[in-house]
């Protein structure tokens, strides 16, 4: 510990560096030891960039072509069967993916407007859709509850026992006769065709059994003949897949639309209950009961503060002359020499007691010693100083 | 006003109406019904008012024994009170089980018995009675901090009584009740016994063995009804800490050791204690109840922050009389405080009395001049050499001066008065 001193408190010198304890970890300049030392925030940062990567090529798969009554989708939930058959039945059968692209297809009262993806339209796109239909027939692809309302049929929609074919079973010359099979299908408001499935209300027809259209099930009893007849009306068609990119601000599917309506209230009473608890548990029995401290001064602290003094202005001389000083007290008085005793005949008697030489002990002792050039003649000073008490009290 | 916790709970009550409607209108009613019957509990809720307190004294305890502090609550309203009573003191007073549950038909009383243990000396206060009366739901209470005051005195712990049965053996043997008698120069005629071997001859009292066939000699014992004069200084520099213990505090234990022992040995023990004006003063306590008022004057005493005046404490000492006296100053051996305040007074001290002083010791100074393996330890040994070369020659001046002095470690400066108080005792020097 006293070793390792002197070189701490000196700097040590640059070239001395590589020869250091060979535990001491090599710092080596330039970039791999740049690389080295951030390896750790260089891994996280390679994950991060990674996983963004991922999940951009994963995200853009999801939106794409592959979204369910895509007329595009060759997959099982797609829709290209009915947009081919349609296509090949001499209707002009028009995709487009934005609402802007719907506005510039200018449909009008002649066209069939058919929104698929519908769970990603808000209440702005759904006015451009209004407007830019221009008195087109609209059929909404299974319209969520949400989208309902937003069309102004609210209701709630209940699910139908769907695998047995369900007949068309109104009076609507168009499904006469036909009949449906679909895994899943939901009711839709208002009175309708298939078990209220497929509802219209003036020029606004909903789809709740969407299956029918889908590559896999639209070969299912009537399903492809329901399908051609309810999008194959007119001489053409746009077949609009409506696009989260569309929405304005705060608009579209947010947070509150998809939990249940009890619990926003449901959060504003915890939060009311939460103040409550804080104002019963917060609230003390009578103010805090307060102390009058005492002083608190150690008896030591202005001996240690004389020893910092001494250290701060390196007086190494007076702190060896003092040290010195208090030495030879205590041997005079161990000895039992008197105060009056002058310094050569204590240096000798101590000498003759001790059995050292006279020039050592004189060194150590008295005047004739050099001041130490340095701390750790200091400390070792000190230190025999020490020592020598020891041995007098001793012999 | 306070709360419970059965607001909360009615509050989440509040989901059953939430759920039945499910809007955000409930949620303000909900509220709104709350408040109300919360407001309607607070108006019948009895006022603390109703409640009047009375302090029992509770006297004097030394400082690490138990006390009991008795409230007793009255319930002057005409309708029964149920509640919470807190019984607050400051932290040092040590009271634990203080929140007391009160249950009061009209014209009843309690009595709250609030344990205490103090922890520091000193008069310790009672903080304020905190009321809190629920009201008939039991979801608001009304609460209220009435002062109603009180104090435990607690009394220097006098650990040093533990010397005190071997130094009274001492005394005894100085007596002369003891088989050993002493004689000395200062001793006092006592009896004529007859002679038995081992007796020092030169106290034969040929006179009296004349008349008589047997040999005959005196007998002495010490000097009684003397006065023992004990100054304490209060001043900053009693403030200092030895060991976590103020130095004040090692000296009150030593100042008690010497008056227990001095008023059994028939002596008259004059207490004065200040810093810059006369903190308290105890004049010539009785032999019996020395140390019980003695610990009484001591303990509101607090170090000051402020340079004694000993002039003040001198004349406070020729105050007491003009009479001969041992004059015990309980000063720590600070150089410059005392070359700077107290050698000027001396002269006319030691002119009339026997002055003493006795001063605590720092431990820590001689662990500092012993550990020297680190630069700054050095220098800090060298500052502590400094002190204690300064410490020594302040001490010869004194001694010079006439002033003895018993410089102690605090666990040993009372044992070390004691002593040399039987010493001069013993030589007759006071």
């Amino acid at each position: 510990m006293t070793d390792l001193l002197p070189s701490a408190a000196s700097p040590a010198p640059p070239a001395a560096a590589p020869a250091g304890p060979p535990d001491a970890p090599p710092t080596r300049s330039g970039p791999l030891g740049w690389l080295r030392r951030h390896r750790t925030a260089l891994v996280i940062a390679a994950f991060l960039l990674l996983a963004v990567g991922v999940a951009l090529v994963t995200a853009g798969g999801e939106t794409g072509q592959s979204a369910d009554y895509d007329p595009a989708n060759a997959g099982a939930d797609g829709a290209r069967a009915v947009a081919r058959v349609l296509d090949d039945e001499g209707v002009d059968v028009e995709v487009v993916r934005s609402a802007d692209d719907l506005a510039d297809a200018g449909a009008d009262s002649g066209t069939t407007v058919v929104v698929t993806s519908s769970e990603q339209l808000g209440e702005s796109t759904v006015e451009r859709l209004r407007r830019d239909a221009g008195g087109a027939r609209i059929v909404v692809v299974d319209p969520n509850p949400e989208l309902l309302r937003v069309l102004d049929q609210p209701g709630s929609a209940g699910y139908v026992d769907a695998g047995d074919p369900i007949d068309a079973s109104c009076d609507d010359d168009l499904f006469t006769g036909l009949a449906i099979e679909v895994d899943e299908a939901s009711v839709m408001p208002g009175d309708g065709c298939f078990a209220d499935t497929l509802v219209t209300a003036d020029d606004l027809v909903l789809l709740g059994a969407p299956q029918l259209l889908t590559n896999d099930q639209v070969l299912r009893a009537d399903n492809a003949a329901v399908a051609l007849r309810l999008l194959g009306q007119q001489d053409r068609l746009v077949w609009y897949v409506a696009s989260y990119d569309d929405l304005v601000g705060d608009d579209g599917v947010d947070f509150a639309s998809l939990v249940p309506d009890w619990v926003a209230p449901g959060l504003a009473l915890l939060l009311l209950a939460t103040v409550a608890l804080v104002g019963w548990r917060g609230r003390r029995l009578g103010p805090l009961a307060t102390e009058p401290l005492p002083v608190v001064v150690k008896a030591i602290e202005t001996t240690r503060s004389r020893g910092r003094l001494y250290r701060r202005s390196g007086d190494r001389a007076h702190a060896a002359e003092t040290l010195r000083a208090a030495t030879r007290a205590r041997i005079r008085t161990r000895m039992r020499l008197g105060p009056a005793t002058d310094e050569p005949t204590l240096v000798r008697d101590v000498a003759r007691h001790v059995g050292r030489p006279e020039a050592e002990v004189g060194g150590l002792l008295g005047a004739l010693g050099r001041p130490p050039g340095s701390d750790r003649d200091l400390i070792s000073l000190a230190a025999a100083l020490a020592a020598l008490e020891e041995e007098v009290r001793r012999s | 006003m306070a709360i419970t916790g059965r607001v909360p709970l009615l509050v989440l009550l509040g989901f059953v109406a939430v759920l039945l409607r499910p809007v955000g209108g409930t949620v303000w009613l909900w509220l709104l019904l709350v408040l109300v019957v919360c407001g309607l509990d607070l108006l019948l809720a009895p006022k603390p008012s109703s409640l009047t307190f009375t302090r029992r004294p509770i006297g004097a305890v030394r400082t690490g024994h138990p006390a009991e502090s008795l409230l007793v609550a009255d319930n002057t309203s005409a309708r029964s009170v149920r509640g919470v009573v807190r019984d607050a003191w400051q932290p040092t007073a040590g009271a634990t089980d203080n929140r007391h549950r009160v249950r009061l038909a009209p014209g009843d009383r309690a009595a709250l018995a609030t344990p205490l243990l103090p922890r520091r000396r000193g008069d310790l206060r009672a903080t304020g009675v905190t009321v809190r009366l629920p009201g008939p739901l039991g979801l608001v209470a009304r609460q209220r901090t009435l002062d109603v005051p009180g104090t435990v005195r607690s009394l220097p712990p006098f650990d040093s009584r533990k010397h005190l049965p071997s130094r009274l053996a001492r005394l005894r043997d100085l007596d002369g009740r003891s088989a050993v008698r002493v004689r000395g120069q200062g001793t006092e005629f006592d009896s004529l016994r007859e002679y038995v071997r081992g007796d020092d001859v030169r106290s034969i009292d040929w006179r009296a063995s004349a008349r008589t066939s047997n040999v005959v000699v005196r007998t002495w014992q010490p000097e009684r009804d003397r006065r023992v004069v004990l100054v304490l200084d209060t001043s900053r520099t009693s403030a200092g800490r030895v060991d976590d213990v103020p130095r004040l505090d090692s000296a009150m234990d030593a100042a008690l050791l010497l008056a227990a022992l001095a008023a059994r040995a028939g002596d008259r023990i004059d207490f004065v204690a200040g810093d810059r004006r006369v903190r308290s003063r105890l004049r010539s306590a009785g032999a019996t109840s020395v140390s019980g008022r003695l610990q009484d004057a001591m303990a509101d005493l607090e170090p000051v922050i402020a340079e004694a005046d000993w002039d003040a404490l001198a004349g406070a000492v020729q105050g007491f009389g003009r009479q001969r006296a041992l004059v015990v100053l309980l000063t720590p051996l600070e150089p410059s405080a005392v070359e700077e305040g107290l050698l000027a007074v001396l002269p006319a001290l030691t002119r009339h009395h026997r002055v003493v002083l006795a001063s605590v010791r720092d431990p820590e100074l001689d662990r500092l001049t012993a550990t020297r393996d680190t630069i700054d330890e050095v220098y800090d040994a060298a500052a502590a050499e400094q002190a204690v070369s300064r410490r020594r020659r302040t001490s010869e001046l004194l001694t010079k001066l006439g002033v003895d002095v018993v410089d102690a470690d605090a666990e040993r400066l009372p044992p070390a008065l004691a002593d040399h108080y039987l010493h001069l005792k013993a030589q007759g020097l006071l």
